[in-house]
């Protein structure tokens, strides 16, 4: 069921063939540049898929590949650009600002984490063109389907201003989803990616435990 | 913020076309993309990939099995995946627990082993945004780490006036299990895969792809190990790691973060081989394995010698 409830995405445009990208690259039968042409890649000529043409001019108008991807549970269908990154299409694209983004793409912080595909990753070092067909759960996704996590991150204060939480919430509660009895070490471990400035640490295994008490108890 | 640089994608369907593609030398491979990422977003290269070509899109690289005598892991298969997996943590267990202490969860979802052992080599003035030193390693003129601050740097001296190390944590216990890559070229022994180039740090031909780790079956009785010294547990790189495997008359200790390339130590298997491992043989075969050590100027990785002499005591502790 797609959802546009947020910003547009922008209109396809300029797309070209994988075959005029094989062939602008040099990289089909006849061109100077290479003696054999693999069976694949000339197979490769047949099929037309959404491929930018600034494969063979960078500096080209942008360029933009169509993905579809499951964001808590509704379906979006958005142009991306091939240098965009998750978190650029959750944030600018479909309105979602829980990934953050605090080291600056370095992968080194966790702000940005997000669950895909049933696994707590970061969403500054995934491109949005490699995640058609994906479902993606964002914090906003975990606080509406009213998850014991987040009523045990307040119970237990896991945070002080806010800007790690929605990383912590995704790692665990992706945790949660593999290992309905985490002991505290494995809370920690599974934590070991998400950084918090303000100092929260001794508090995050206390509401996850809690939270997974919780959901032992409604199940 | 830093923008990005502008570049096409494809989602590769056969490795053969990855391979076609990469052929023209104006494309980059990715699989889990956290060391490929930031190489591209940060430009630390003088040149950057026209094409991205994804490898994830090619089906069935992603696996772990024991089969014919050897475990065979898919390039594609994720750090976490092979950490978890029962079977590599009872009987491969230097490769579960480096697989284990790799960065961090969210790295280890997304890294794949493929992409492990063909990480670019860490230094930090090689790391700099920018390209702001454009270093022997990027065809430059000079190394800014020789005179520079080189705490974390090669304890093994430079290889080509380079004294940046590798950082996998997986490519030591590949060395020390014995371990063969398989590209779509060839089969190459773990030991002979990591080599200096510009600015790569592997043996691989532009348009070769790794496609699987093999590992022999280690005999009963067989036990390996790994162990990581880090500034913190989680997230950082390793500042000396070391992998070991010690059967009845065998012993293979390996290094990395100490040299450009996983580091052998010959001498200190020699020495341990058919020895009792106690704590003082542990400790003697961890002083052989430093012996050739050397600091570099302005003495600021001195520090990481007694790490390294320490680190072979502990993992091969770990298998007495
Ligand atoms: C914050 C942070 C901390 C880290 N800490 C550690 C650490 O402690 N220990 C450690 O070992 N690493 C560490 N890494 C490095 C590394 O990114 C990961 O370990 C990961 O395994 C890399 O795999 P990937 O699939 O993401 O590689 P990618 O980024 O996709 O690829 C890495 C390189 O290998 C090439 N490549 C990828 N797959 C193949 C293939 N099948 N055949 C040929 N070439 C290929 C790519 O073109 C690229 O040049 C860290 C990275 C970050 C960002
Ligand atoms: S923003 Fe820090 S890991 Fe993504
Ligand atoms: S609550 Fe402030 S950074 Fe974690």
């Amino acid at each position: 069921m797609p959802k546009d409830k947020n910003l547009e995405g922008k209109e396809v445009s300029g797309h070209i063939s994988r075959r005029d990208f094989l062939r602008d690259a040099g990289l089909v039968v006849g061109a100077p540049t290479l003696g054999t042409i693999s069976a694949s890649a000339a197979a490769a000529e047949t099929a037309e898929i959404a491929l930018p043409a600034a494969a063979a001019d960078p500096g080209s108008q942008p360029e933009f590949i169509q993905i579809e991807l499951t964001v808590n549970g509704d379906v979006y269908r958005r142009a991306v650009e091939p240098h965009w990154t998750l978190r650029q299409l959750l944030r600018d694209q479909i309105g979602l600002t829980s990934p953050k983004d605090w080291c600056g793409g370095y992968g080194a912080c966790g702000s940005c984490t997000v669950i895909m595909n049933g696994r707590p990753i970061l969403s500054c070092l995934t491109l949005a063109c490699e995640c058609n067909g994906a479902t993606v759960e964002t914090a906003e996704g975990i606080a509406k389907a009213k998850h014991p996590i987040i009523q045990a991150y307040i119970n237990h204060n896991a945070f002080q201003c806010g800007y790690c939480t929605p990383g912590f919430v995704c790692t665990a509660k992706a945790l949660l989803d593999r290992n309905g009895d985490p002991t505290e070490a494995d809370v920690r471990d599974a934590l070991g990616g998400n950084l918090c400035r303000c100092g929260t640490y001794q508090q995050h295994p206390l509401a996850v435990i809690e939270a997974a008490g919780n959901l032992k108890e409604s199940a | 913020m830093k923008t990005w640089k502008k570049f096409s994608h494809i989602d590769a369907r056969t490795v053969e076309e990855a391979s076609s593609v990469l052929r023209s030398g104006k494309a980059a491979l990715i699989s889990g993309g956290t060391d490929l990422l930031g190489i591209m977003r940060f430009e630390i290269l003088p040149t950057h990939p026209e094409v991205v070509v994804n490898l994830k899109s090619i089906p069935g690289m992603d696996y772990v099995k024991e089969e014919n005598g050897m475990l065979r892991i898919g390039a594609l298969t994720r750090l976490e995946d092979i950490a978890k997996n029962e079977l590599v943590r009872s009987r491969y267990t230097a490769l579960a627990e480096a697989a284990h202490r790799t960065a961090t969860p969210h790295i280890r979802e997304m890294g794949t082993i493929g992409g492990n052992i063909c990480q670019l080599n860490r230094c930090w003035y090689f790391r700099n945004p920018d390209n702001r030193f454009n270093c022997f390693r990027k065809g430059g003129q000079e190394c800014y780490a020789w005179g520079g601050d080189n705490r974390y740097h090669s304890i093994f001296g430079p290889v080509k006036l380079c004294i940046a190390v590798n950082p996998s944590d997986t490519a030591p216990a590949l060395v020390a299990l014995n371990a063969r890559i398989r590209t779509n070229r060839r089969t190459i022994q773990a030991e002979q895969f990591w080599e200096m180039t510009v600015p790569g740090s592997t043996v691989l031909a532009v348009d070769e792809i790794v496609t699987e780790i093999q590992i022999p079956t280690p005999a009963a009785g067989t036990r390996s190990a790994f162990n990581k010294f880090a500034i913190r547990k989680s997230i950082d790189f390793p500042i000396v790691n070391c992998a070991v495997m010690v059967g009845e008359s065998d012993a293979r200790i390996c290094l990395n973060a100490v040299f450009n390339k996983p580091y052998r130590a010959e001498k200190a298997e020699g020495f341990i081989k058919g020895k009792r491992i106690t704590e003082s043989t542990a400790d003697a075969a961890g002083a052989e394995a430093v012996a050739a050590a050397s600091v570099l100027p302005g003495d600021r990785n001195k520090w990481k010698i007694p790490i390294a002499k320490t680190m072979v005591k502990r993992a091969l502790l770990a298998c007495a």
